[in-house]
């Protein structure tokens, strides 16, 4: 989510949730959470949510709780990628 | 909010036992506990039982290693996993004793997960206690800026 948000460019829920094939429940509240961390900000046009990655906690000084936050949503999304491999082993 | 700790949540459309073993076994851990696939982990040490051991050391782009030991302090198969984290010498922080509590709960055809890594005390004197892990963490945030094309182009 972050790598794409990482564009730069506003995208909306939608569009992301198309991106990870994901059901939009799960959008909507990873981006709630990234929203609480302050990593994201959103901009409402009418019935249209967008979002937007905020890089100055990413550079800021001592954010040094927001830098773990990072670590492991990054974790998280490469966890959402390896699960359908670890689902198809058997041994798994 | 809690000042100290951190938490991420997803749900995975998985049985509980593949998300634990995403945890458990070595093959699978070392494949996804980076921040981002440029940051490649490679597992020291991994002795997945209560009061086992694991050291994992993060391969920055550009030949800095930040290294993370702990131990695991209660492995309860399939749903809750226990485990210290603290990052080595030669980081300022060496030492610092922060917390990692893996919860893992069916929801129907889905399994959510709850990361919530704790005790992560504020360095005391701030900048330049920062400068290991931060500087790990500040290419991250870097790589992120510039890598992130390539990743979202992988995810559709």
């Amino acid at each position: 989510m972050i790598h794409v948000l990482a564009r730069g460019e506003a995208r909306s829920a939608g569009e992301l949730g198309r991106q990870f094939r994901s059901a939009q429940p799960t959008i909507s509240n990873h981006l709630k959470v990234l929203e609480q961390a302050g990593l994201v900000e959103r901009t409402i046009e009418g019935r249209i949510h967008r979002f937007r990655l905020r890089q100055k906690p990413l550079k800021e000084a001592g954010s040094w709780i927001i830098r773990h936050q990072v670590f492991w949503i990054g974790a998280v999304d490469q966890l959402d990628r390896l699960l359908p491999e670890i689902a198809g082993n058997d041994r798994g | 909010m809690d000042e100290t700790a951190v938490e991420v949540r997803r749900r995975f459309r998985a049985a509980p036992e593949k998300v634990f073993a995403a945890f458990s076994e070595a093959r699978w851990v070392a494949r996804w506990l980076s921040p981002s696939p440029e940051i490649r982990l490679s597992l020291l040490q991994f002795q997945f039982r209560e009061g086992g051991a694991y050291r994992f050391a993060y391969h920055v782009p550009g030949g800095q290693v930040m290294t993370v030991r702990g131990a695991y302090r209660l492995i309860d198969r399939p749903s809750k996993i226990v485990f210290s984290w603290v990052i080595e010498p030669p980081d300022e922080h060496a030492g610092l004793d922060s917390e990692v509590i893996v919860t893992i709960t069916p929801d129907g055809e889905f399994t959510k997960l709850l990361i919530r890594h704790e005790k992560l005390t504020r360095p005391a004197a701030g900048a330049r206690h920062a400068e290991g892990w931060r500087g790990a963490l500040d290419q991250l945030a870097a790589l992120l800026e510039q890598s992130g094309a390539c990743h979202a182009d992988r995810a559709s």
